[in-house]
This record gives C-alpha cells, sequence and structure tokens, in this order.
C-alpha cells in the first residue's frame, strides 16, 4: 500500500514541479505583450496581442486574408508584404516563396509570428472583405457527387461582388478535426441577387469541407464565410471568349452568364464543360435554354467516357479534344479556365496552340 | 589501459576526460549502443539539419542527464530503499523530465534568438521521444554514475556529442553520396546501416584506449 | 464459426503485420533495440516477448480508453500506458534473469519510446475496437520478433557457433559433413581419404559486434525491400484511359 501511494507521490511530485516551472516559464517567456500592427503606411493600425500568428492576429481584428489550409502552412494563400517586425524568414515559409518575394519580404501570414510592431502592406480590396452570418436555405444535388447550396446571407444581410468571384466557407470543428478550416468556393449565382449566393461543391474523398457538407450539413443550418476574393472575372475587352470549365469549375461560369443574361452583355462566347459520364453532366437544360435565348452563346457539353449505350448527343471526348476540333483560330479571343490544376495545364497547352495570347488567358484553378 | 570504477572516491579531471572519451568514441551511443536510430536515418541527408539537431541533442542530453541523475539518486533510490517502489519507475520519471525539459528550452530559444530557434528548434519536439535520450539516462543509471553528479554530466554530454559527431558523419558522407548508383532495395536505411556499420568499424579502432570497468 | 466485422479486421490487423505492413521492413522502425539485443539469441526472446507483452496490452487499453481521452494530452496518456506494461517487463526480467538484465536493461525499458509501439497506438487503437487492437499489437510484435529473431540467430550462430546457447555445428563443421559425405560416395568407387576441412571457420566475431548488427540488418532491409518494392511494381495496374 505505501508502495503504491510512494510511487505515486514521487511522479506526481514531479510531474507538479516541471509543470509549475513550465507554466511560469510560459508567463515570462512567451508574453510579448502588446504590439502594433500598421497596415497601408496608416490607413489602418491594430493593437493585438503578442505572440499570435500575423494572420490569426489580422482576422481577429477582421481583415481576413485569404486562406485555404487553415493555417497549417501548406496552400501559400495568405502571403503579406512586411515592410518590418517579421524577424527572420521561418523554416516552414522558405519552401513556399519564391526568391522574388523574399527580396519584396513577402512572408507566409499563417507562419509567422507577431513578436514586435510590424509594418504591413495589404492589397486594398481585402479591405472590403467581410465575414457573414448566413442559413442554408436549400441543399439540392445536381449529380451523385455535387450538390448546390442556396445560402441566405444574414449579418451583413448582402454581400456586393463581382460575378467569377469566390467565397470561404467555413467547416467547424467536427469529429477528428480539432479546428474549423476554410475552403474556397466560387459563388455560382448573379451578383443581381446580393442577398443569396449559390455554390456549387464536389465531394473530395476525405476532404474535411466537403465531407461536412455532404454527411452534416442541413437546411436551416447556420454557416459562417467570408469574402468576396478573387480575380476571376470578365475582363474589360470585347474578344470573342472561349470558356473551359469540368466539374464544379461551373460555378463561376454558372454565375457570368446569368449575369450577362440580365445585363445585356452580348459578347461572343463559347462555353466548353466536361464530364465524365451522363450523371456527371449537370445543368444541361439550363445552359441549353439560355443558348436558345442569345445567338452570341454557345454551350458545348461533352463526355469523355460515356457508358455503352447511352443516349447522350452531345459530342464525346476529353474536353480539350473537343476544343482542339471545334476551335479553329484563336488568335483574337480570350480564354477562361476553370477547373482541376490537372484540367488547366491541359487546356492551356491547347488553346495556346490555337493561337490564344498568354495574357488573354484567364484561369482559377482548384486545387 | 587506464581503468577506474564508476563512483569512485575522488573524482579527479583525469577521470571526468576518461568519461567524455568512452561516451564519446569507444561508448559511443549510436555507433555502440545503437540508441537514437531513426532520426539518425532521416535527418542525415542534409548537413545543415544534421548539425542543428545534432546540438539540439547535445543541448538535451545533457541537461536532463544530470537532472535526471539527481533525481535518481535523491528520489527514486531512497523511494525504493524506504518504500519499496519499483526502480522500473525511473522511466517514468525520466519521460517525464525529458518531455518538460524540451518544452522549457523550446521556449528559452525562442525567447533568445530566433535564428537560433529556425536553426535547430525545431528539431526539439522530434526529440522528445528519442530514445538516444532516455537511453543516455538509462545507462547512466546501469553504469553506476548517478553516484556523483559531475560524472553524469560529463557522460550525458559524451553521449550526445558522441551522437552529434556520428550523424554529422553520417550526412557529410551521404552527400557525397548523392550522385552514386545505390541499387533500389538498398535506397534510403539500407544503405545508411552499412555506412553506420563501416563507420562503428572504425570507431571499434577506439576501444582498449580506455576501459572503463562497471 | 461465423466471422463478425470485427473479427475479421482483427485477423487482417493481425497478419498485415506480420509481413507487408512489417514495421520494421516497410519504415525501418523501431530499430534501435534490434540491433543491441541481438548478438544473443536468448536475449532476442526476452526482449521480443516484452514487445509483444506491452504492445498488445497497451493498444489494447488505449483503445479501450480512446473516446475519453482529451486530445492534448494523448501523447503522455500513451506513454503512460506503455510505461506501466513495461515497468511490468522491467520488474520480471529483473528478477528471473538478473544477468541478462545487467546486459540488456536500458533496452527494455527503450520499449516505451520504441517508435513501432507508439506508432501502432496513434494509427490503429486510436481509431479501432479493443479486440482487434489488441490483435494488431500482437501482429507488429510478433512481425518485429520475426526479424529480430533472424537476426539474433545469424549473428550468435556465425559469431558464437551457437543458437540460444546451444552449440551447433558451425560453418567449418557443416563442411566437414558434407565434404565426408561426399567422400562417402566417392568410397563407394575408391578408396580416398575424406578431406579435413572443418578448422577453416574461426568465429566471424564482428557479427557479434555492433557493426556486424549494422551490415546484417542491411542486408535484411536489402532483402525485404527488394521484394516489397517488385511487388508493388508488379501489382500497378496498367497506366491507361482519360482520368
Amino acid at each position: 500500500m505505501i508502495t503504491v501511494l510512494a510511487a505515486t507521490l514521487l511522479v506526481a511530485g514531479v510531474s507538479a514541479v516541471l509543470a509549475a516551472i513550465l507554466l511560469v516559464a510560459e508567463r515570462r517567456l512567451v508574453a510579448y505583450g502588446t504590439c502594433t500592427i500598421d497596415i497601408n503606411q496608416g490607413a489602418r493600425t491594430l493593437e493585438v496581442e503578442g505572440g499570435g500568428t500575423l494572420l490569426a492576429s489580422l482576422m481577429a481584428n477582421r481583415i481576413f486574408i485569404p486562406s485555404a489550409c487553415g493555417g497549417r502552412g501548406t496552400c501559400a494563400y495568405c502571403k503579406v508584404k512586411v515592410l518590418e517586425g517579421a524577424g527572420p524568414l521561418g523554416p516552414t515559409e522558405e519552401p513556399l516563396l519564391s526568391k522574388e518575394e523574399v527580396a519584396a519580404n513577402v512572408r507566409i501570414s499563417c507562419q509567422c509570428k507577431v513578436r514586435q510592431n510590424v509594418r504591413i502592406e495589404i492589397p486594398e480590396h481585402l479591405f472590403s472583405v467581410k465575414e457573414y452570418r448566413a442559413r442554408v436555405e436549400t441543399i439540392s444535388d445536381l449529380t451523385h457527387d455535387i450538390k448546390l447550396l442556396r445560402i441566405r446571407l444574414l449579418d451583413p444581410d448582402t454581400l456586393e461582388f463581382v460575378a467569377g468571384q469566390y467565397v470561404q466557407l467555413q467547416a467547424p470543428a467536427y469529429g477528428d478535426n480539432p479546428d474549423p478550416v476554410y475552403r474556397a468556393y466560387s459563388m455560382a449565382s448573379p451578383p443581381s441577387d446580393s442577398h443569396v449566393i449559390e455554390l456549387i461543391i464536389r465531394l473530395v474523398p476525405g476532404g474535411i469541407c466537403t465531407t461536412w457538407v455532404f454527411e452534416m450539413l442541413k437546411e436551416g443550418d447556420e454557416v459562417l464565410l467570408n469574402g468576396p476574393y478573387g480575380d476571376f472575372r470578365l475582363s474589360d475587352s470585347q474578344r470573342e471568349m472561349i470558356w473551359i470549365a469540368g466539374g464544379s469549375g461551373m460555378a463561376p461560369f454558372w454565375s457570368i452568364i446569368r449575369h450577362m443574361d440580365e445585363k445585356g452583355i452580348a459578347r461572343k462566347c463559347t462555353y466548353f464543360f466536361g464530364a465524365n459520364k451522363k450523371r456527371d453532366m449537370f445543368l444541361v437544360d439550363e445552359f441549353r435554354a439560355i443558348e436558345k435565348k442569345h445567338d452570341w452563346f454557345t454551350f458545348v457539353p461533352a463526355l469523355s467516357d460515356p457508358a455503352a449505350g447511352s443516349d447522350w448527343d452531345g459530342e464525346r471526348g476529353l474536353i480539350t479534344e473537343v476544343v482542339d476540333r471545334r476551335v479553329e483560330a484563336g488568335g483574337e479571343k480570350e480564354g477562361y479556365l476553370c477547373g482541376s490544376p490537372g484540367l488547366i495545364n491541359a487546356a492551356i497547352k491547347i488553346i495556346k496552340a490555337k493561337g490564344v495570347p498568354e495574357n488573354c488567358i484567364y484561369y482559377d484553378k482548384f486545387e | 589501459m587506464i581503468a577506474q570504477t564508476a563512483g569512485a572516491e575522488g573524482t579527479s579531471l583525469g577521470y571526468l576526460m576518461l568519461i567524455l572519451l568512452s561516451a564519446t568514441f569507444t561508448d559511443n551511443i549510436l555507433l555502440t549502443r545503437f540508441l537514437g536510430m531513426c532520426s539518425f536515418l532521416s535527418i542525415s541527408q542534409q548537413l545543415k539539419s544534421a548539425v542543428g539537431l545534432g546540438v539540439a541533442v547535445v543541448f538535451v542530453t545533457t541537461i536532463t542527464g544530470a537532472l535526471n541523475a539527481a533525481l535518481y539518486k535523491y528520489a527514486i533510490v531512497p523511494a525504493n530503499e524506504h518504500f519499496g517502489v519499483p526502480l522500473g519507475l525511473q522511466f517514468i520519471v525520466f519521460i517525464v523530465v525529458i518531455a518538460g525539459v524540451v518544452q522549457l528550452l523550446e521556449m528559452l530559444i525562442e525567447r533568445v534568438s530566433l535564428s537560433l530557434y529556425y536553426a535547430l528548434g525545431i528539431f526539439l519536439p522530434l526529440i522528445t521521444v528519442n530514445c538516444a535520450i532516455l537511453g543516455a539516462c538509462l545507462f547512466l543509471v546501469n553504469l553506476g554514475f548517478h553516484r556523483n553528479l559531475l560524472e553524469a554530466t560529463m557522460f550525458s554530454f559524451g553521449s550526445g556529442f558522441g551522437w552529434m559527431l556520428a550523424i554529422v558523419a553520417m550526412a557529410g558522407i551521404r552527400s557525397k553520396l548523392k550522385n552514386q548508383y545505390i541499387p533500389l532495395g538498398l535506397q534510403g536505411p539500407g544503405i545508411t546501416l552499412i555506412i553506420t556499420g563501416i563507420i562503428a568499424l572504425a570507431f571499434i579502432g577506439f576501444s582498449g584506449m580506455v576501459q572503463l570497468a562497471k | 464459426m461465423t466471422l463478425t466485422p470485427t473479427a475479421i479486421a482483427g485477423r487482417r490487423a493481425l497478419v498485415a503485420q506480420l509481413w507487408d505492413e512489417n514495421p520494421i521492413f516497410r519504415q525501418v522502425l523501431g530499430i534501435c533495440s534490434a540491433l543491441a539485443v541481438t548478438n544473443l539469441v536468448f536475449n532476442t526472446l526476452l526482449m521480443c516477448a516484452g514487445l509483444i507483452w506491452a504492445t498488445a496490452l497497451s493498444s489494447a487499453t488505449f483503445s479501450l480508453l480512446r473516446n475519453y481521452i482529451p486530445a492534448r494530452v494523448r501523447m503522455i496518456i500513451q506513454v503512460l500506458i506503455i510505461a506501466v506494461y513495461v515497468i511490468m517487463v522491467d520488474i520480471a526480467i529483473r528478477a528471473y534473469y538478473p544477468d541478462i538484465y545487467q546486459m540488456i536493461g536500458p533496452y527494455v525499458g527503450l520499449i516505451i519510446t520504441n517508435c513501432i509501439v507508439m506508432g501502432r497506438l496513434e494509427a490503429f487503437a486510436s481509431k479501432n475496437r479493443v479486440w482487434p487492437s489488441a490483435l494488431d499489437g500482437l501482429g507488429s510484435g510478433l512481425g518485429y520478433s520475426f526479424i529480430l529473431l533472424s537476426v539474433a540467430c545469424v549473428r550468435e550462430y556465425l559469431g558464437f557457433g551457437a543458437l540460444a546457447g546451444y552449440k551447433v555445428p558451425d560453418p567449418g563443421q557443416l563442411t566437414q559433413y558434407l565434404a565426408s559425405a561426399g567422400a562417402w560416395v566417392v568410397n563407394l568407387f575408391g578408396h580416398v581419404e575424406a578431406p579435413q576441412v572443418a578448422g577453416w571457420w574461426k568465429a566471424w566475431t564482428l557479427m557479434i559486434m555492433p557493426p556486424g548488427a549494422f551490415f546484417v540488418l542491411a542486408v535484411a532491409v536489402w532483402i525485404a525491400r527488394t521484394y516489397a518494392l517488385r511487388r508493388e511494381a508488379a501489382a500497378q495496374p496498367k497506366k491507361g484511359g482519360a482520368s
């Protein structure tokens, strides 16, 4: 009996002493006091608790820097220019920055800690990024693995954006994931209805956010999102457009085409949308309706691997092959691409081969 | 042949040097006692990280070795004698101390020097469960060095330093090997083990130089 | 006997750990002790028994508690659970084999930090039920023992000419048997003296020293990996078709 007591006391004693030392040390050593963050030469100044990451400190003050990996240092979306006060470049930041970026004082804000006063520069439009509380109105199935979410904004209740931009949807902590994560999804609804946004989400096996959307999210649930972000949008020119997309890459184009339809933007445009089998194809009737309505719009859906005996009457083959067949000279055209990196790389190759100038190719890669 | 018993009365500087030499060369914690292989195999590819990890190991081994020796001598042995507490309790106590010291060290380094922190601070969590640190403490006890704290500190430092020598040597050799042909099955751990064996062979040349009786 | 999903999962886990997912081959983990104790087969047997005990039981215990442990203290609790079972092993060896304990004592304690044990707890026991976890722990312990015993047999045989302390014919004597057998056959046709070749084998001391351990393990890893790589290459589906 006394053996057990003595043993427990010994271990408990040592642990307690260590824990006490660690707590004291944490108080004294890790305390950095209050630090100021000066943004854009004094346009805004924040007072924050030192010791946190730059990204977290900014977000806590409602300045939303894009981030897709939740602060793990893998996506490199959260680059911020730090003019002074960032300390030496960290080993987790180095692999994500090019030499030019390092020379320009660009840092990965989720890996950079605020230990002293810092001066940073962020693009103007990030000031207009806000966080929104919203409610999921409807969840409908577009295909077996793609859903359409219709989300009504509550607070603030309007979101002004340009067709083609995206928001970051927050998947709360659940199951094995202790922290909430943000994932980017392009808005599929036209900007005209600023109280409601639509998102097209494709299930990624093992994906944290998409699994949550598919398995746990219900109509009526409240969600958090922030935005708008992104430079993917119609250009100012009047060039004829080639749109190429696959899977959930449909989203920005569904937004842009309805916007063009509403506002009467009559630019000549051919939309190539690729899917695997007929069950992966969606919104075909809606796009055909718009095609009938306007002579400047042509819709070319294609299946790369239709089932034998399928009644598909549209194009067949890889979308890049279809583009190859249907597009002639591309010298006076513009390319807009949206989908997986593999699709985009292949599509860039094919339209460049058709003569589309490199600075007229716009894309939004869904990593 | 120089021989002396551990913990003997009147520890001389000469004896301390003996301990240092033996822990570093003849009874090298990695090449003779096989401890710390996991991180050794993975980090030894680059010289820079090898040095960083090596220095971190030296720091942690020395500090925790001294601490654990003291704890063993003044807490565990008396508990065993008076209350019948099993000596095996050393495992838990040592691990707790190592984890605590590593965390403390991490905080200290981050505060004192950021560049140092980036150089070796990131390795610190890695070595909490590194068997070399715990092993050094256990061997310390096994060989009886806990009876004299000065000897214990010297032994711990020697162990850490010997480990660092081994990993730096390995990193140097592996960087030379980068462009050589190595059969597919041997790539990675296989060839590293063979090289380690050859280095160990070389270090055997040091044996007989120093002998520490149990 | 119908196999419940749990039973199947457990059995699969056990078999997987023996060869396909054998931790030493796949990730070359936990070899610290693999090298240290394998100069004598008997010491290896004790070590392996201890490791199997610790891994199987701590896997089971951790699996039992997995839903009640907060994330922050998970690692510490894992270490404590393993430590409890290792202390049992330590007390047992200290009591029954004190001489051997002098040689391998610290390595017994190092089972706690053995990457294999912690690895299985983290990878399997944290997500599975008690019985499959126990079997998974048993399997990885057995897989580990398989390697260690192979290495130990080679080392002790070549180094001491014995296995687990029992003298066995060393390569010199084996060659002698062969030579004598050959001579006997030739004798059927004409008289021939059996050549005396037993003496060529001297104990290969390097095998029982540290470098020998490194070399033998390197060869074992080489063979295992080549075999595994070949199997993986053969199992690759033929590339082709649009994705």
